[in-house]
């Protein structure tokens, strides 16, 4: 066995207020068929990234519903943590230095992780690449008998085909695949029924709870931010990837003609490429010189509460660039009525309607342009934070997620086992 | 010049409320003659750690009295950093394997950052061992020692250095002018040559970790994490890992929990996503705290930060820290100075905060820590009196503005304001002396 996420339960009622009596009673009809349904949702991680977030809001949700419903993280050790996330960054476009090595390593890893797969679920969900080989090395052949299905949460338009040529084939023989964005799926064909199932935010979770006004201008000013001056924000890795040295730019423009402005870079990663290192200081030495902007560094601490407050306060949220990956962060942010500008890639322009929740802009000027647009006119502000909400709640909170889940399961159970 | 850090400006006439109007004044009065002089700090991070959580209070505070402060990292490679935990760990008494290539990298990028090393100082503080070989690089560079007095702020307890590696740091570290330590048992007996002098690490009381928060931000934020602000609460902010017993922590639970059957355990860790050693002891802890869902495990890496810590402390009756071994231990700092008795292992500085009986309870196995848990929890009016008494503790000793007193009076020391104490004898300020 793998080790079992314990995760607390919680109830689907919860979320009445927010999406009303008729939308739970769709979930509840969706998921009668399904009562009691094994499922296992198998990940290499227990948090700390978006995949995991999802798991751990949607799974006791999915509980509640009636499914027996795990999520286990598969086995690893320090080797194969770290060929994993070389793995990773290889499907996902970034430089890896994939070599022979790794591919044993990876090959013992999945060889080792098949060897304690030892129950019998109904539908096995693997939620991450690296493992997905794990079911062509099951020694059993009776386990291949529940229905397998690759959810994935990366963008593989870019990958490193010598690294997809690995998992390739072991993923062909899976029953379904859901991908987050058709264009994730880039040139891989398969005959496979491929869903799509875009990520969502929990508007329960911490990062989305209401806060009072006071409790927010109190936290933000210990951190320096007075909630008196407007404040903008980019909420990403300090990575070239997000482009915060764009996002710094965009403020030096803006400051020359709203010289009350502030700035918040809330990193919520390092650079774990050492390479990039320099990039990080970069962008620490520019606001070291840079009255008004601030990081707030999850290095220090900085939380959920701090990303909600953070997003709450600012005008207008912006997202410089997004290199791999759906953004989804940005419905937090739209959750809580603030705009977002952002660069069009990955799955931003789902969820930023240009004109209606926020605006698309490529370069440093229309960027400038339209957050200067926001700056100055607070009604649209208003307008477009009401939109966004809307938006959000319509296509990007929980329970689209479980309805769109609940979905692709009734779907795959419905056929006979083969 | 060095990688520039940033931070946010602080005014010290904030504090007037925490401090009273004594402290501050004497403050400012310290600061006069040290007006414009130009401190620079150079560390090895800007983010994380204890060191750089100082820092970016205590810089902004030196500028807002008017000294001219900077705080600067130094640029370095991977390989550096490989190596720096390495000596790292082996002066805090790991077994290391010690090459000389390691000692060619530290000196290299040592030497790399005194080339980039190009303003004028009138006081430069190097904290710790991986920056320490600047100073050395810059007199081997230029021929001649650099302008201004040097200090070196050693943050970690050496007290059972890997020999060799301190053997082969202590002549860098002899050519400054001054060396701090945190406490006064920490000081190297063979480190002959600067003055020395003890500084214990302090909390920044208005930092998002430790200034009030509202009730009602409390309550929506356990809510949240389905924690019963009604029943009793206890907790332990801590690393995952076996000196810090979580393990242990759980076992005292369960045991209080057998008299006081409403009791809840909150558990949070700050964790590294690359700490192999962090991620097995907290699948043993989980595994440990079983189907009990009044037991929460939180940490950074879902999304718990400074705020909700800061929340969890001032929900506790009690708040525990059952180390076998510990620094300084500032997360005992925080405790109490939400004004909540702290029960802690009488180890490394626990016991200089810990007043037995008075501020909290100094432990040394898990039953005697159930037993003093029980005591706190059964007498909440003796646990509020703890509490408050050990706030007050905090305040005299702990807080950033000690520290920033203390580092003036150093400065004025180091510059001739103040007569120097003898020769190489410890300097320690007074209010401290009463604690040691």
């Amino acid at each position: 066995m793998y080790g079992q996420i314990a995760l607390t339960p919680r109830s689907l009622e919860e979320y009445l207020p927010i999406v009303g009596r008729q939308r739970l009673d769709e979930l509840q009809r969706l998921a009668r068929p399904l009562k009691g349904l094994r499922v296992l949702n198998l990940s290499v991680t227990a948090f700390g990234t978006g995949t995991a977030e999802l798991l751990s809001s949607s799974v006791p949700l999915l509980c509640d519903l009636g499914l027996d419903c795990h999520w286990q993280v598969v086995r690893s050790d320090e080797k194969t943590t770290t060929v994993n996330r070389a793995m990773y960054r290889a499907l996902a476009g970034g430089d890896s230095h994939w070599n022979d090595e790794m591919t044993k390593v990876w090959q013992d890893y999945t060889e080792m992780n098949a060897g304690l797969f030892d129950d019998d679920f109904d539908v096995v969900v693997v939620h991450d690449p690296q493992p997905t080989a794990i079911r062509s090395y099951l020694r059993c052949k009776q386990q291949r008998r529940s229905h397998w299905l690759f959810h994935s949460h990366i963008d593989l338009s870019a990958a490193n085909s010598e690294v997809w040529r690995l998992l390739e084939d072991h993923l062909q023989q899976y029953e379904a695949w859901i991908f987050e964005e058709w264009r994730f799926l880039g040139d891989v064909k398969t005959s496979l029924p491929v869903t799509i199932v875009p990520p969502a935010i929990d508007p329960l979770a911490l990062r989305n709870m209401e806060i009072s006004g006071e409790a927010m201008r109190d936290i933000l000013g210990r951190y320096g931010i007075d909630c008196e001056r407007p404040l903008i924000a980019q909420v990403a890795p300090l990575t070239p990837e997000s482009d915060a040295l764009g996002a710094i730019d965009v403020y030096e423009r803006l400051r020359q003609q709203r010289p009350d402005l502030q700035l918040a870079l809330l990193a919520t990663s390092l650079p774990e490429d050492p390479k990039s290192y320099p990039y990080f200081e970069e962008v620490a030495g520019r606001v070291a010189n840079l009255p008004g902007a601030h990081i707030l560094s999850n290095l220090d601490n900085v939380g959920d509460i701090e990303i909600n407050l953070v997003q709450r306060a600012s005008v207008a949220v912006m997202q410089r660039s997004l290199q791999r990956g759906f953004g989804i962060w940005l419905s937090d942010a739209l959750w809580k009525e603030t705009p977002v500008v952002a660069a069009p890639m990955g799955g931003v322009s789902r969820q930023v309607l240009h004109g209606c929740t926020g605006f698309l802009a490529d370069t440093t000027e229309e960027f400038a342009r339209h957050m200067m647009y926001l700056l100055e006119n607070p009604d649209f502000v208003e307008k477009l934070g009401k939109s966004g909400r809307q938006h959000v709640l319509d296509h990007f909170t929980l329970c689209r997620y479980l309805s769109d889940y609940l979905g692709v399961l009734v779907a795959r159970t419905a056929l006979p086992r083969y | 010049m060095l990688s520039p850090v940033p931070t946010s400006p602080k005014a010290i006439e904030d504090y007037r409320p925490v401090i009273g109007d004594d402290a501050v004044d004497e403050i400012l009065e310290l600061a006069k003659p040290l007006r414009e002089a130009r401190v620079l700090h150079v560390n090895s991070t800007p983010f994380g750690g204890g060191v750089a959580e100082i820092l970016s209070s205590s810089v902004p505070l030196m500028q807002n009295v008017g000294l001219n402060a900077e705080w600067q990292v130094i640029r370095a490679g991977d390989d550096f950093f490989r190596v720096s935990k390495c000596m790292h760990n082996s002066l805090q008494g790991m077994l290391m394997d010690w090459t000389p290539q390691m000692w060619d990298v530290w000196q290299h990028y040592n030497r790399l950052n005194a080339e980039l090393f190009d303003e004028e100082y009138d006081f430069v503080v190097i904290h710790d061992p991986q920056p320490a070989a600047v100073l050395a690089s810059l007199c081997e560079l230029h021929g001649h020692r650099p302008a201004g007095k040097w200090l070196w702020r050693c943050h970690i307890d050496m007290t059972d250095a890997q020999v060799q590696v301190w053997d082969a740091l202590r002549p860098y570290v002899s050519e400054y002018d001054a060396a701090i330590f945190t406490l006064r048992n920490y000081i190297k007996d063979d480190l002959k040559g600067p003055a020395l002098f003890v500084v214990p690490p302090a909390i920044d009381p208005l930092c998002a970790k430790n200034a009030d928060i509202p009730q009602d931000t409390i309550d929506s934020i356990l809510c949240h994490h389905e924690i019963d602000p009604r029943r009793p609460i206890i907790a332990q902010i801590s690393r995952f890992d076996p000196w810090k017993d979580p393990l242990g922590v759980i076992d005292v639970y369960r045991m209080a929990k057998r008299e006081v059957p409403d009791l809840q355990l909150i558990l949070v860790a700050s964790m590294a996503s690359d700490d192999p050693e962090g991620w097995a002891w907290y699948e043993r802890t989980v595994r440990r705290a079983g189907e009990d869902m009044d037991i929460s495990i939180r940490t950074n890496l879902n999304g718990v930060g400074n705020v909700e810590v800061n929340a969890f402390q001032r929900a506790a009756q009690v708040i525990i820290q059952k180390s076998v071994r510990e620094g300084f231990g500032l997360s005992v700092t925080e405790g109490l100075w939400k004004g909540r008795p702290v029960v802690a292992g009488n180890v490394g500085g626990i016991p200089l905060q810990i007043m037995d009986g008075e501020t909290g309870y100094l432990v040394s196995t898990t039953e005697e820590c159930a037993g003093r848990v029980l005591q706190l929890l059964h007498n909440q009016e003796r646990a509020a009196e703890m509490g408050r008494c050990a706030r007050e503790k905090v305040r005299e000793n702990f807080l950033i503005t000690r520290n920033l007193r203390d580092y003036l009076l150093i400065l004025r020391q180091m510059c001739g304001v103040d007569s120097r104490s003898e020769g190489n004898a410890v300097s320690v300020p007074a209010q401290l002396a009463k604690t040691q």
